[in-house]
């Protein structure tokens, strides 16, 4: 099992986004998150790949524990040293790309692993190379992040989270800032990585991709997991009516 | 007294004008940088202390801060430091500079946006590789414009020496021109002020064409 969420509570302020959240994905699977703004999907990338800190429950990687809940009800982290080895097990792909403006793409793609997991520059520059190969961009390997299209710049920011070599890498709707002839070719990227196996969270609004690429999709509204299971149920024939409240949105 | 001789007379007080420049640049802008990132502690008395700093320097006149920073030890505290003037002025200078570029940094620091913090993190930069490779570069290029402005301004306020009778440029035209009965001196002056601005602007907007590799 490369990632466990058990029953994961958050709380910003008064507002409680997350209100028992658990979830798992083993290694291979692709996971998508589909749900109405606000529901908290956002928060749960966050708090999986540490950006935010939880308030309860547990967070496991690889079978390691990186936060738990202690007998006074507390969430727990582990030093930050160790929580170093576990943000190297997760990747994520932003909404709005945060690529490095001051970096070329080679750049943006080789200082991570060279000054963060110490990879040597020849090693760090082929696994660049190859992977702009895969998302097909290597021709850009020398321009700014300003002269890129919004897909590209997308493209190289997988290819930034991939150069880490992540166990699992996780899409906070990666398509949301694109136009639709754009999110094409991101979708068409993830959809690969899909092919080859790699372990992948996906929050996103796009639902025939999600029912296409996902090996099982999680419904999330007001901070609580719906429904969920193989996408074909909860698409075609889902059982909860604030499911089917959502997706009819999207019949339209 | 001809020309050359008022300019040849002059020239001692544009190496000090210069001297004063160069030691107060040297001086405030990397403590301006630590007054900026000072602001951010946990300890509320130091982010207080800063801002009273901030406040009182940026709010009084620098002309009074140089008086303040020659006869206060004396006046205040009953020492006497012997060969004080020059360090008062560079003390002075340098800590009220350190104050106008500690807010310019802050400006810069505080519009990069939080995302860039947010992916540096994911990746693993610990918090000193993410603020010296990926937040300061972009901030020195968002700041050259206010700091530009910053030093042009310090090329004339070199001129307040004078307060401290110490002999630069202005305080040495001042001293002919009345010896003289001439304007000259003053002339003499201006264009120097005006030269040195001019090399300070070319320079500067070099400075932001190489930064302009991308936007």
């Amino acid at each position: 099992m490369i990632l466990e969420m058990n029953n994961i509570r958050k709380h910003f302020d008064d507002l409680e986004v997350l209100k028992d959240i658990s979830f798992n994905v083993d290694s291979g699977e692709v996971v998508s998150i589909i749900g109405p703004s606000g529901s908290g999907k956002s928060t749960l990338l966050r708090c999986a790949t540490f950006l935010e800190t939880i308030d309860g429950g547990e967070i496991k990687y690889m079978g390691k524990t990186a936060a738990h809940t202690d007998d006074s009800g507390k969430a727990v982290y582990v030093s930050h040293q160790e929580l170093h080895v576990f943000r190297s097990y997760c990747g994520l792909v932003f909404q709005q790309f945060n690529l490095f403006p001051h970096y070329n793409v080679l750049k943006n793609l080789t200082d991570a692993p060279m000054h963060v997991q110490h990879r040597s520059k020849e090693e760090a520059e082929a696994t660049a190379m190859e992977l702009l190969g895969k998302m097909g961009i290597a021709d850009r390997a020398e321009a700014y992040p300003y002269q890129l299209s919004g897909g590209q710049q997308q493209r190289v920011a997988i290819a930034r989270a991939l150069a880490m070599k992540p166990e699992i890498l996780f899409f906070d709707e990666p398509t949301s800032a694109l136009d639709p002839e754009l999110t094409g070719e991101v979708l068409k990227v993830i959809r690969q990585l899909a092919e080859e196996k790699m372990t992948m969270v996906v929050v996103t609004h796009e639902m025939p991709f999600a029912k296409a690429v996902s090996n099982r999709v999680l419904f999330m509204d007001a901070g609580v997991v719906v429904e969920q299971g193989d996408p074909h149920d909860v698409f075609d024939n889902p059982q909860e009516e604030r499911t089917k409240q959502f997706l009819r949105v999207f019949e339209r | 007294m001809n020309f050359d001789t008022m300019f040849s007379t002059m020239m001692p007080g544009m190496l000090r004008s210069f001297g004063i420049f160069t030691l107060t640049l040297v001086g405030s802008l990397p403590l301006g940088m630590i007054v900026a990132l000072l602001k951010k502690s946990r300890f509320a008395i130091v982010r207080g202390f800063i801002s009273v700093y901030i406040s009182v320097i940026r709010g009084t006149p620098l002309m009074l801060q140089l008086l303040v920073w020659y006869f206060g030890p004396f006046y205040l505290f009953r020492m006497n430091i012997g060969d004080w003037r020059f360090p008062a002025l560079i003390l002075g200078f340098v800590v009220n500079y350190a104050a106008y570029f500690a807010e310019i940094y802050r400006g810069g620091i505080e519009s990069i946006p939080v995302g860039q913090y947010e992916a540096a993190e994911v990746l693993g930069y610990s918090k000193t590789q993410t603020f010296m490779r990926i937040i300061l570069p972009q901030v020195i290029k968002r700041i050259m414009p206010s700091v530009t402005n910053e030093i042009i301004t310090l090329v004339k306020d070199t001129s307040l020496a004078f307060t401290l009778a110490y002999s630069e440029v202005f305080s040495l035209a001042k001293q002919i021109s009345a010896s003289q009965t001439s304007f000259t001196p003053f002339v003499i002056a201006g264009v120097f002020y005006f030269v040195a601005n001019y090399v300070v602007a070319f320079i500067m907007s070099r400075i932001e064409k190489a930064l302009d590799y991308y936007k």
